[in-house]
């Protein structure tokens, strides 16, 4: 585990933030994300832009949670 | 189950009309059961009924957020713009997904404070944080006129459906007025613990339901969700690319601002104050994506009414209008109907809840500065609950226009807060008449822009303009008012 001083988690945590809102309300959803085609398990690529998005976000926050705790528990120790 | 049905009639009524009116009414005698118990370990003080006594777990905390994020314009009106738009839909996963972030941040923040300082809600901290205290009775004017409408639309929805799926033998009036005094009763009775418990039960319910629509409609109308987009590809592709039918402009200026009006609702955000704890508050925000992806089946819905052979009256009527046309028994109907009513109350009584809750304690305590008694406070709550009620109703039925527009514009003045909210979190110089002014300035210009659409700079939201002017008028003021003592310090 990394050194709970660290702010490397930080970092990628909120750079991750910054490219799913660029992706999912801003022009990243334009460049890349707007086509119907290819679709995937037969939903069009619009939509699954949007929940792949959805899981990453999920997964990113379960992470920084989990580093959260980690720091705050290192903190009272 | 089919309009017009040549059917027994008992008591004027067709048997499918009485067992879909049955079931919901079995919804809302649950519902009412649910809610009077949920408010029974909490303390008669103000506390206990506004911020249920700062002792809310993780299980009721992730649906009181989720449940009142979902409401009748998501189970109504989420299906008609993906039926009349398409792909534009998409937005609202967007906004909801990443306007809850900053929660994780500031939710706790604001726990703290409220745990140290004690306060319940959000306009009350941000005021005494900067030290300005008129600047809460500005936020609670601001909250309640844009809940009014929000509120009006819930009622007015839920008796929609009621009406339309009793084939109209329960009047609009009376399915709000029913529905509605059955949140009446669990609010007055249990504050915000009963919204919390109805909450789950709504939640499972309207998840629930929405997945068993959303995946079925699909199959028996084209054979499959894949099946289902391949056939609208080949009619009508332009509802499969984003933006839909509309454009970037609106797609991404629509999102900007639902996402930062998102994370300033105050009823939202006022839920901070009644989480266990912090990290209870960081697992809400967790786990909340996972509600987002109850809106799939929702948009599915609305996709599956593209081609489908009749076209409702309203867009927002696309899923009623697609269980009537279809020979379904009035059991799954009356079940859609207890699910649109879930999502119309879950959201309905946070609403109420947090409007009253406000107006007494930002408008009166903290703003006029009228001092009562935890018991006086819990009882003006009460009163003005049922003033809001009341109000919201002669809305929902007098009112003939578009409610949904007036809910869009309600996003504009309530993004307003951010700055305000920001400086009192995390800002160290905390100039509250700096902040209060600008958003005065921001506020104003909504409601000039919204009245003078033409006036707004590349057709953007109003609410973005406003924005923008507000950190602005922020920034002269910060420099021009450097001199002076601030009016709070971190």
């Amino acid at each position: 585990m990394l050194d709970p001083r660290s702010k490397l988690p930080h970092i990628l945590f909120a750079l991750h933030a910054v490219l799913a809102t660029l992706c999912v309300v801003g022009p990243g959803y334009k460049w890349w994300g707007s086509s119907a085609t290819p679709f995937v398990l037969g939903l069009p690529f619009s939509l699954v832009w949007a929940i792949g998005w959805l899981i990453s976000v999920f997964i990113s926050l379960l992470l920084y949670e989990r580093w959260t705790r980690y720091c705050e528990d290192a903190r009272g120790q | 189950m089919r309009v017009g049905s040549d059917a027994t009639l008992i008591w004027g009524m067709s048997a499918d009309a009485w067992i879909v009116s049955g079931i919901s009414v079995l919804y809302l005698l649950g519902c009412l059961w649910v809610g009077m118990r949920g408010g029974k370990d909490a303390s008669d003080s103000a506390v206990g009924y506004v911020a249920g006594d700062r002792a809310m777990g993780p299980l009721l905390m992730y649906f009181v957020i989720g449940a009142t994020v979902f409401s009748a314009f998501s189970f109504l009106a989420t299906p008609g713009l993906a039926y009349t738009s398409g792909a534009a839909v998409f937005y609202v996963i967007g906004y909801g997904l990443v306007g809850f972030i900053p929660f994780y941040f500031l939710g706790p923040r604001a726990a703290r404070l409220g745990r140290e300082r004690g306060y319940i809600t959000q306009a009350e901290m941000v005021a005494g944080e900067c030290g300005h205290r008129p600047m809460a009775g500005t936020m609670a004017l601001v909250s309640a006129l844009s809940f009014v409408p929000y509120l009006a639309l819930q009622m007015k929805g839920a008796g929609l459906v009621v009406e339309r799926l009793t084939e109209g033998h329960v009047p609009q009036w009376l399915g709000g007025a029913v529905c509605y005094a059955v949140v009446l009763a669990y609010v007055l009775k249990s504050g915000v613990m009963g919204v919390g418990w109805t909450n789950v039960f709504q939640g499972v319910l309207m998840m629930g339901l929405a997945w068993a629509f959303g995946l079925w409609l699909p199959w028996k109308l084209y054979g499959g969700v894949g099946p289902m987009f391949e056939r609208i590809y080949e009619v009508k592709p332009e509802l499969l690319s984003a933006p839909g039918t509309k454009s970037w402009q609106w797609f991404i200026s629509a999102g900007v601002i639902s996402m930062i009006g998102f994370s300033c609702w105050p009823h939202l955000f006022m839920k901070a104050f009644s989480a266990r704890d912090e990290r209870t508050l960081r697992r809400t925000v967790v786990f909340y994506p996972t509600f987002m992806v109850f809106l799939v089946p929702i948009f599915l819905i609305g996709f599956a009414g593209v081609l489908f052979p009749t076209p409702p009256p309203s867009p927002e009527q696309v899923l009623p209008h697609m269980l009537m046309s279809l020979d379904l028994p009035a059991v799954v109907v009356g079940l859609f109907c207890a699910g649109a009513l879930a999502a119309g109350m879950s959201t309905g009584d946070a609403i109420v809840h947090a409007s009253a809750s406000i107006l007494v304690r930002d408008g009166w305590i903290t703003a006029l500065g009228r001092r009562m008694t935890s018991t006086e406070e819990r009882r003006w709550v009460r009163v003005l609950v049922v003033v809001l009620m009341v109000l919201s109703y002669a809305l929902a039925v007098t009112y003939e226009g578009d409610l949904v527009s007036l809910l869009l514009y309600a996003y504009g003045p309530i993004a307003q807060f951010l700055p305000g909210k920001l400086i009192a979190l995390c800002g160290r110089r905390r100039d509250g008449v700096a902040v209060h002014v600008a958003m005065l300035v921001g506020v104003a210009t909504c409601v000039v822009l919204k009245a003078f659409p033409q006036w707004s700079p590349f057709g953007l939201h109003e609410g973005l303009v406003g924005l923008a002017l507000n950190v602005f008028v922020l920034a002269l003021l910060a420099v021009a008012r450097r001199g002076r003592p601030a009016s709070a310090q971190a």
